[in-house]
């Protein structure tokens, strides 16, 4: 029989940055909050400290920041015909967990969306008319816009102290800065990262072409910065141990830096780790959620009663969480009908190896996660596409984030997998190797959606979460051209071998690309083709909220994470100034 | 107690500087041969100095690097090449203040400045004996530099100092093992005042408390050093 503990106004599912943050506001406005959190407590003292925590064999290799796959893992599939198979080991993306969530072990990549992003179907019927778009894409609006996100995404940039300078401030263009980005009300807090050799060459063979590089604005804190929460960050160290790994030196910005010791302090506050929520509870109506049932680690079954429940989970497990509750209809594919789980998107990752010669030397150990040198000019629609017979783009990044001796050994094509030729191609081609990053618009494709696996269960013997994807045509296509493009830069750098890849169908579990899954849980203006409002809010159960990049309606260019966060802030702001005061559907 | 050491150390600093000064006046008058031999550079200055004004090292740092052991001055035996070179620089620029030490960075050129880096960075002197340290005092030596403290949102020292603060060669951190305790105290002094300059060191150097400060160096005092570089 499940223990029913004392009610609390609210509980948190999920203990990340969407989970901190939301925890921390409301906390602090005198509601109690309690945060369940699957995995273990975790702090950047003792966990993250060198030289423990710089282990490729535990932390790349054996994905120790990761979901344990073999509690809780999802199925997949490329097309709703097939049979889904679990997946054993995470390759392809990496959901993380512990406190602090995919927030300890990002790269600090921090980017803003575009405008047209928010507003994606009228920008793109407006400016190329509907024939431009495959019959099977779905692409929608956000229903909430950049200008009305502007002020918490600048809230959010300055709790991070992100690192950039800034290329348009309020519609004037900056020089040094990204003259594409969509206008910022205010500078950066802290100025860029330090550019790489790599990064300075990148820069020259751009600026010869035309293009507009800059420094990729960073969340690896560039000089000792104090947030407006208080919170002091280091400078990066540029050690090289950023994506995958916790920082050692307060210098990433992860909810461990930022937030959380302020949301500890608060006694409105309960942390309760390796707690495994197993749904939330709804009341007789379904229309109502009544808190959610977890399961210790000692697999003792708990009811927590809540006035409001905030699904903070990442993209993938707030759906399924959704879905284990019966909270929204699923998606059905083959009717269309259902919206929990539609519009699941990636990320379309390409990149170039650029072999440069031995004698460019390019040191790209000493690298933050954000580092590196880019081009916006060929993301989302800062390029006509009228001609092109596709939607969508990719910045290009050229950069490092630590060539990291256990996972970075760029051979040229044709080199052998082992032996001794690998070990001497390896030797002649690490310094001097450059890999451009290229990420990707991902289009939301009607046969691209997550549901419930009808055959294989976790450990606690629920439906594992299933996902069916592959790239739409369109995203191919995009890829072949931009990825073309940065070979040509490649080129231009002097590079001895240019290896263009771009991405191609079909979408393989079983090499990494990107963790930024996104969709499943859309925010929209209209119910029948999303989960939740403009206010995170679900449509069918009001009282609660969902927050993650389940909420895109199609994946941008960009890494999805400040944008979160300024959704994150949004809806903060939205319960506080609005929920709390008449509890209700806010639309 | 340890203020008082502080200002023993700055008072130690000041009549060293007018020691050094009386040297610098006397020595401006002895003729030195022009510099030829590019190898044996740094030890020539080690011990001669140069006409422009740069003491001999050895007066202070001594010729194996392992200077007097007051603490006052910091061994530089086996000390990173690029450390050493970079913090010449940064005392004659003025980026690292220190009135000693100005003077003689700015009589040595570049060429000179790798040399005598490069000649202490060459030498490896022994290992301190060890001291006794109470215990109380030497655990939260060890915990600050192997562990850090999450209270004061300090990081381990040995995140970049490397295990047992053997320093790191190539990128420029220099070791702390076996650096003199009352040197390191002095330092981290320094860069709380602003005298030392370095981003990485500013948060640590405000956060730690007196007491972790002398407990961390006194850590490193006795950390052992590799017996070769």
């Amino acid at each position: 029989m499940p223990q029913k503990l004392k009610e609390v106004d609210v509980v948190v599912i999920g203990v990340g940055f969407a989970g901190s943050i939301l925890a921390k506001e409301l906390a602090a406005s005198g509601l109690t909050v309690v945060g369940l959190e699957r995995g273990h407590g975790r702090h950047s003292v003792p966990d993250f400290q060198a030289p423990a925590i710089h282990d490729e064999l535990k932390y790349s290799i054996r994905k120790g920041m990761m979901q344990d796959v073999t509690r809780e893992a999802m199925t997949f599939r490329n097309h709703h015909r097939e049979v889904a198979l679990p997946m054993r080991q995470w390759e392809a993306f990496l959901p993380g967990t512990g406190l602090g969530g995919c927030g300890v072990h990002w790269n600090g990549q921090a980017w803003r969306y575009q405008e047209a992003d928010f507003i994606y179907k009228t920008h793109i019927e407006q400016r190329y008319g509907k024939k431009i778009l495959d019959p099977d894409l779905r692409i929608q609006d956000w229903g909430v816009t950049y200008q009305e996100l502007e002020p918490y995404y600048d809230r959010f940039e300055h709790l991070l102290g992100v690192c950039g300078k800034a290329g348009n401030l309020n519609g004037k263009i900056e020089p040094g800065g990204n003259p594409l980005e969509a206008p910022r009300s205010r500078e950066y807090p802290n100025p860029p990262m330090k550019e790489q050799y790599s990064g300075a060459l990148f820069r020259k063979a751009a600026l010869e072409l035309g293009y507009h590089p800059f420094l990729q604005p960073s969340a690896n804190t560039t000089r000792p910065y104090t947030n407006p929460e208080g919170m002091t960050l280091n400078p990066c160290a540029y050690c090289g141990f950023c994506e995958r790994y916790g920082c050692e030196h307060f210098a990433k910005a992860s909810p461990q830096t930022v937030i959380l010791p302020v949301l500890m302090k608060n006694p409105n506050f309960e942390l309760r780790t390796e707690s495994q929520v197993l749904r939330i509870n709804l009341d007789s109506t379904g229309k109502k959620a009544t808190g959610v049932s977890y399961m210790d680690a000692q697999g003792r079954e708990f009811e927590q009663p809540a006035g409001l429940v905030l699904l903070t989970a990442f993209a993938l497990n707030d759906v399924r969480m959704l879905l284990l509750s019966g909270i929204g209809n699923p998606y059905d594919p083959t009717t269309e009908t259902g919206v929990v789980g539609r519009n699941y998107a990636y990320q379309t990752q390409s990149y170039v190896p650029t072999f440069l010669g031995e004698d460019v030397h390019l040191n790209s150990y000493m690298a933050g996660g954000a580092s590196g040198t880019v081009i916006d000019d060929f993301s989302v629609d800062n390029f006509d596409h009228s001609s092109l017979g596709f939607i969508g783009g990719c910045y290009v990044l050229c950069g490092s984030t630590g060539a990291r001796p256990v996972e970075f050994h760029p051979t040229p094509p044709g080199t052998p997998r082992w032996g001794r030729e690998w070990k001497d191609a390896v030797r002649r081609h690490y310094n001097h190797t450059a890999i451009f990053n290229l990420s990707g618009t991902s289009t939301a494709m009607r046969g691209n959606y997550l549901d419930l696996d009808p055959t294989y269960r976790d450990a606690w013997g629920l439906p594992l979460l299933r996902i069916t994807f592959d790239f739409p045509d369109n995203d191919v296509r995009m890829s072949r051209f931009v990825t073309h493009k940065a070979s040509e830069i490649a080129r231009q750098m002097g590079a001895k071998i240019v290896v263009d890849s771009p991405r191609t169908g079909p979408f393989t579990t079983t090499s990494y690309q990107s963790t930024h899954n996104t969709g499943g849980a859309v925010i929209g203006a209209d119910p029948s083709t999303s989960v939740v409002n403009r206010y995170c809010q679900s449509w069918d159960v009001p009282n609660v909220f969902v927050v993650g990049a389940c909420n895109y309606p199609q994946n941008s260019s960009y890494n999805p994470t400040v944008t979160l966060g300024a959704l994150i802030y949004w809806t903060a702001d939205a319960l506080k100034t609005r929920y709390l005061k008449r509890p209700g559907p806010l639309v | 107690m340890k203020i008082h050491s502080i200002v023993r150390t700055v008072f130690v600093l000041m009549v060293a500087g007018i020691i050094v000064a009386s040297y610098l006046a006397a020595q401006s008058s002895i003729p030195n041969k022009p510099i030829s031999n590019k190898s044996g550079i740094g030890a020539q200055i080690v011990a001669q100095g140069t006409t422009r004004g740069a003491v001999a090292c050895a007066r202070c740092h001594g010729f194996d690097g392992a200077s007097d052991g007051s603490g006052a001055f910091p061994r530089l035996d086996g000390q990173s090449q690029q450390y050493l070179a970079e913090q010449l620089r940064h005392f004659a620029s003025g980026a690292r203040q220190n009135a000693l030490m100005q003077p003689i960075a700015k009589g040595l050129n570049d060429e000179e400045i790798d040399a005598v880096a490069q000649y202490y960075a060459r030498l490896h002197a022994v290992s301190l004996p060890s001291r006794p340290m109470p215990t109380q005092l030497r655990d939260r030596g060890k915990q600050v530099a192997e562990v850090g403290d999450l209270s004061v949102r300090v990081q381990a020292c040995e995140s970049c100092h490397g295990p047992n603060g053997e320093g790191e060669l190539i990128s420029g951190v220099p070791y702390l093992g076996g650096q003199y305790s009352h040197y390191i105290s002095v330092q981290i002094q320094m860069f709380r005042r602003g005298y030392r300059k370095s981003q990485q060191m500013f948060v640590p150097a405000h956060n730690l408390n007196e007491q972790d400060i002398i407990a961390v160096a006194d850590y490193f005092e006795q950390a052992s050093r590799p017996a070769m570089k």
